[in-house]
């Protein structure tokens, strides 16, 4: 994943400090046979009661960086304490990512200020020293909703926090931005900041393309909160632009088309059957040369 | 587990042998296995060992492996409901090439055909020179279409101009007809084209095939992954923004932009637009840039250097 | 009477030549087909190692191939033009040669195609030409015209060659083998010369001369267009079609008179080739010598005047790195045939000949010239290291097949010789009718 979570780095680093010797004694040691991968994990709180955890394994030799294809990596959550909930196994694709899925239903642990740990872990192999990366976080949600005030259309924005399942104390002072989803990214089109009740708008702009049928999605987003992490809301609405599946300018008989112009058909036909006329013409009075000669023989002249 | 490089340095041919899904991430306990395998497909004899989401290793045939691949027939039809634009930054070229290196790598080229290539212009004796990178413009009134004699090379509802190496006779004519010198052709067999190892397709351009043409294609096979042409992908500067022209977007990856205000904030332009082409490929002039055009001569393979010897620049500042 | 008097004497001549090879000729063939077997070799190199063992690149995409090929071409429509427009004009002075001009019409049309052939990456799929035709493409263009092209030259040909066919088969005293003369007999369709059969075989043979004439005209226009209607600065030009046609028609006239020269050494025919035929072919490669030339002066003062940028180094290409081929080619290629031909002291048979030379090898370099430096100067310049990128140099499997070329010509031209006499005795043998008036009674007359 490319956004590296700088609070899990910052945490990891601490982490180091602490207990540096316990975690990685053999970092030093082997550095010609093993080699200690490099995990990030990502967290997003999609506001619809799931999370979506994602690592990335990779390892860094002479020739550049390497993606660690096939490692299975355990995601775990835990309260801080040495208890820790099991979420899943994941094992990396090509490119070196893990993603899973969390229901936030099955109770996520926290701690006492309401943060969870999130955990992503890689065993180790043969050739790969064990890895793990840390996220805390505490669970929070956005709603998107809409309002039309005259000619003025507002996306309205809402976030609070989640304790135990259900909505707790408004998430203020907070730097939400507001994306539509595009072809390959989300495109931004505005951004807030949360007021003491957790709330903000951001005007809709005009002229944005949804689908065939005018529906668009509004994204909300908290990014790479210290406290929060990645959160994100979403929400429809029928105010964009149709987007023209098939627009009716894209020519039928161009020079580049598969289907020539008519004028070239024509031209062409004309042409050769002016010339070939003329050669069937020619042909044919061979033909009838042919025919008198023979003509000449039946019936010879006197 | 096996290591593969981040810019897909394992050929996608030992990919698919050492068990396609094995490595492919199974997200959330989805199957991948169900889209890939095509049992209907009569049978090629050659087993392929495949990894089931269970973890167990099976024996499937090639001709079962659906490659996700689009046929040539469907390659001609274009992404419904899209039509690709790319805009290039010039102010952020530094010539850095790894634009040039990521596409051969993702195209199996040989080092000697270059689908992207980074050319260093200066207008006229006085004016600044600059670097250019040059994709295939992918041009709305494509000349090199309209003189094809059998229709090996053809534009899609997408803006796409694809070539059909299956269908190319390497006539040529394509090549005189770009006025872009875009298109390169195949002089002969080289080996690089045998790393692909997966079923031909003008969307992925791979595998070559000697004594026809290829280009550009603006990667359609990463487009429908939902990933950036390798280019933009790889581009350490973000020169190479690329999106849908009807939805007004573009990217480089980590900024997204609105077409429309980006073309008219940097006064966007295209390249020979009097030719009457109509590129779908946007620039923005070499304004306030963020590097000295020499820092595009630093780290360059002494055969890449010499190419701009003889340029004006090349000569007063003895390369 | 007179007329037959005059074929017997004609057929006495030229029998020789048809019933038997000389040890010369033997060895002239063996050596033409010594040469055709290293262009042989050559192509298989091509096929099996690929286009890379020639001196083509990216750049440079079409290299002496295509310059062969339009030349090739060019003679072909030569002898189209020329036969034809002798032929609907009733010039006397066409007798002898007319035959010549025909198959130099034919021969060079099936010789010219097989370069474009050669351009070709993939001749496996060549009959994709036919299943997957787009009409847009001036190759489509080409493959429709030049097929068209072959098939009514073959009729031409076949017009004029009837009734010296049907002369041959009556000539009891020929000695040549009963396939040969099975052969005649099949061909000649039975024409013994009956007022009906003469009357249609003449209106045939003229419909077809204005047929040839317009179809070469378009066929070599459609050639030209193949340049022109790319963007290309050197291509892109409105001239290209006509400049074609003169240029095409300048060459083959060269083409023709060393053709006349070296069969009348070789058939002793010099009785009947005389230098009034060497002048007139002379005044008529100096009109289009002066014609070569103005459109070459236009097509490239335009260019120059205005300079557009991309026509400026064109221009400067041409005369720094080309400038001799330039100055051979479009000043020394146009002087010449003017000089000698201009100046009556000099036109004797052996200065014409020798002019007719100098412009074909000026014409082919023209065409060079034509391909080469535009596609060494495109809009964007070519930045690259490797030397064969940036300047295109022919190399000996392309030179190889432009000899192979040539031999087939020569070759071909040989074995038609053999087959039926190079002049067309049946005209020969009429005496000119008051009605056909003599467009050409001497040389002086005319100038």
């Amino acid at each position: 994943m490319k956004s590296v979570n700088l609070t899990s780095c910052i945490f990891i680093l601490v982490f180091l400090l602490v207990i540096s010797s316990a975690v990685f004694p053999q970092e030093k040691q082997d550095s010609s046979s093993s080699k200690t991968p490099n995990i990030t994990l990502n967290y997003l709180n999609t506001s619809n009661d799931t999370i979506i955890l994602s690592a990335s394994v990779s390892i860094k030799r002479e020739l550049g960086v390497f993606a660690l294809q096939n490692a299975e990596i355990t995601f775990e959550a835990s309260a801080g304490g040495n208890e820790s909930k099991f979420l899943g196994k994941v094992k990396t694709d090509v490119e070196g990512n893990a993603v899973i899925k969390v229901v936030s239903k099955i109770g996520i642990p926290t701690d006492k200020e309401r943060k969870t740990i999130f955990t992503a872990k890689f065993p180790g192999g043969a050739r790969y020293l064990a890895c793990f990366e840390k996220t805390s976080v505490r669970l929070a949600k956005i709603l998107v909703s809409f309002a039309q005030e005259d000619t003025v259309r507002v996306i309205k924005i809402s976030a609070f926090q989640v304790e135990n399942g259900v909505p707790g104390k408004p998430l203020t002072k907070e730097k939400v931005t507001v994306y539509v989803p595009r072809l390959f990214t989300l495109l931004k089109i505005g951004e807030t900041t949360l007021d003491e009740n957790g709330k903000g708008q951001v005007e809709y702009p005009e002229k944005l393309v949804g689908d065939s049928l005018g529906n668009i999605t509004i994204y909300a987003k908290i990014e790479e909160n210290d406290i929060y992490g990645n959160v994100q809301g979403k929400s429809s609405i029928t105010w964009g632009i149709p987007k023209q599946y098939f627009l009716a300018e894209r020519p039928a008989r161009q020079l580049w088309t598969p289907v020539a112009p008519i004028w070239m058909i024509v031209t062409l036909i004309i042409m050769l059957t002016g010339v070939w006329a003329h050669y069937l013409y020619a042909v044919f009075q061979l033909i009838m040369i042919k025919r008198h000669a023979q003509k000449l023989r039946n019936n010879p002249p006197l | 587990m096996e290591e593969s490089n981040d810019k897909k340095k394992k050929s996608r041919r030992e990919f698919l042998k050492k068990g396609f899904l094995a490595g492919a991430g199974v997200v959330a306990g989805g199957s991948l296995i169900a889209a890939y395998v095509d049992k209907s497909a009569p049978e090629s004899g050659e087993k392929v060992k495949a990894l089931t989401t269970n973890g167990e290793i099976i024996e499937v045939d090639k001709a079962h492996i659906k490659t996700p691949r689009v046929s040539i027939e469907e390659s001609h039809k274009g992404i419904p409901g899209r039509k690709f634009v790319m805009v290039i930054d010039l102010a952020k070229c530094k010539n850095a090439r790894k634009c040039v290196e990521a596409c051969q790598k993702g195209h199996f080229l040989p080092k000697s055909q270059e689908f992207m290539k980074v050319y260093f212009l200066q207008d006229s004796d006085k004016s600044a020179p600059y670097w250019f990178p040059k994709p295939c413009y992918h041009c709305d009134n494509p000349l090199c279409v309209s003189v094809c004699p059998v229709g090996a090379t053809y534009k899609r509802s997408d803006g796409i101009v694809l070539i059909d190496n299956e269908r190319c006779i390497g006539c040529k004519f394509c090549m005189t007809g770009c006025p872009y010198s875009t298109r390169v052709f195949a002089w002969k067999h080289y080996p690089e084209y045998e790393k692909d190892g997966q079923p031909y397709s003008p969307e992925a351009s791979s595998p070559g095939k000697e004594g026809t043409v290829s280009k550009c294609d603006f990667c359609p096979d990463l487009i429908r992954m939902g990933k950036l042409p390798y280019c933009a992908q790889n581009c350490p500067m973000g020169v190479i923004y690329f999106g849908d022209i009807d939805e007004d977007t573009v990217t480089n990856g980590s900024e997204t932009l609105k077409f429309s205000e980006l073309i008219r904030d940097r006064a966007g332009y295209r390249y020979l637009e009097m030719l009457g082409t109509r590129p779908s490929v946007y620039y923005l002039p070499p304004v306030d840039r963020q590097f000295p055009v020499n820092r595009g001569f630093e780290d360059l393979e002494e055969s890449v250097k010499n190419r701009y010897k003889n340029t004006p620049y090349g000569k007063n500042h003895k390369l | 009477m007179e007329y037959q008097s005059t074929k017997e004497k004609l057929l006495q001549e030229v029998a020789p030549h048809l019933e038997r090879t000389t040890w010369v000729a033997r060895l002239w063939i063996f050596f033409l087909l010594a040469v055709i077997g290293i262009g042989v070799y050559a192509f298989i190199q091509q096929v099996t190692k690929g286009h890379i063992v020639t001196g083509m690149r990216d750049n440079v995409v079409w290299g002496i191939y295509i310059v062969n090929f339009i030349f090739f071409m060019g003679m072909s429509y030569a002898g189209a033009i020329i036969s034809g427009a002798l032929q609907l004009f009733r010039t006397e002075w066409r007798k002898p040669i007319i035959r010549m001009a025909e198959y130099l019409a034919i021969i060079s049309l099936l010789i010219g195609p097989g370069y474009i052939l050669l351009c070709i990456g993939r001749l496996d799929r060549l009959h994709y030409l036919v299943l997957f035709g787009r009409i847009q493409s001036p190759i489509t263009w080409d493959v429709i015209a030049i097929s068209t092209d072959i098939f009514g030259c073959l009729i031409f040909l076949y017009l004029s060659l009837l009734r010296d066919i049907a002369t041959l088969r009556d000539y009891t005293a020929l000695k040549v083998p009963a396939w040969k003369k099975k052969l005649y007999s099949i061909l000649a369709l039975g024409y013994t010369g009956a007022p009906e059969q003469e009357i249609r075989l003449k209106r045939a043979t003229d419909i077809m001369a204005a047929m040839v004439i317009a179809i070469a005209i378009i066929v070599y226009s459609v050639l030209a267009w193949i340049f022109s209607v790319t963007l290309q600065p050197g291509w892109h030009s409105t001239i290209f079609g006509p400049y074609f046609v003169i240029a095409a028609v300048y060459s083959g006239t060269g083409v023709l008179v060393i053709t006349m020269w070296v069969f009348r050494k070789a058939y002793h025919l010099d009785q009947y080739i005389t230098r009034k035929h060497f002048v007139a072919m002379g005044v008529l490669m100096v009109i289009l010598a002066a014609l070569f030339g103005y459109f070459t002066f236009s097509d490239y003062l335009t260019k120059w005047y205005g300079s557009e940028k991309n026509d400026e180094s064109l221009i400067r290409i041409l005369f720094s790195e080309y400038y001799w081929p330039f100055i051979f080619s479009n000043y020394i290629g146009v002087l010449i045939p003017l000089l000698v031909i201009g100046i009556p002291r000099l036109r004797t048979i052996n200065n014409i000949t020798f002019s007719a030379l100098v412009v074909i090898v000026a014409l082919w370099f023209n065409r060079y010239l034509i391909v080469v430096p535009t596609l060494e100067s495109p809009y964007l310049p070519i930045q690259d290291s490797r030397p064969e990128w940036l300047n295109y140099s022919a190399t000996w499997v392309e030179y190889a097949l432009l000899a192979a070329g040539i031999a087939l010509f020569c070759l071909m031209f040989t074995i038609a010789s053999k087959f039926v006499p190079v002049m067309n005795i049946s005209e020969m043998s009429e005496t000119p009718k008051p009605e056909e008036a003599v467009l050409f009674q001497s040389e002086e007359s005319l100038l």
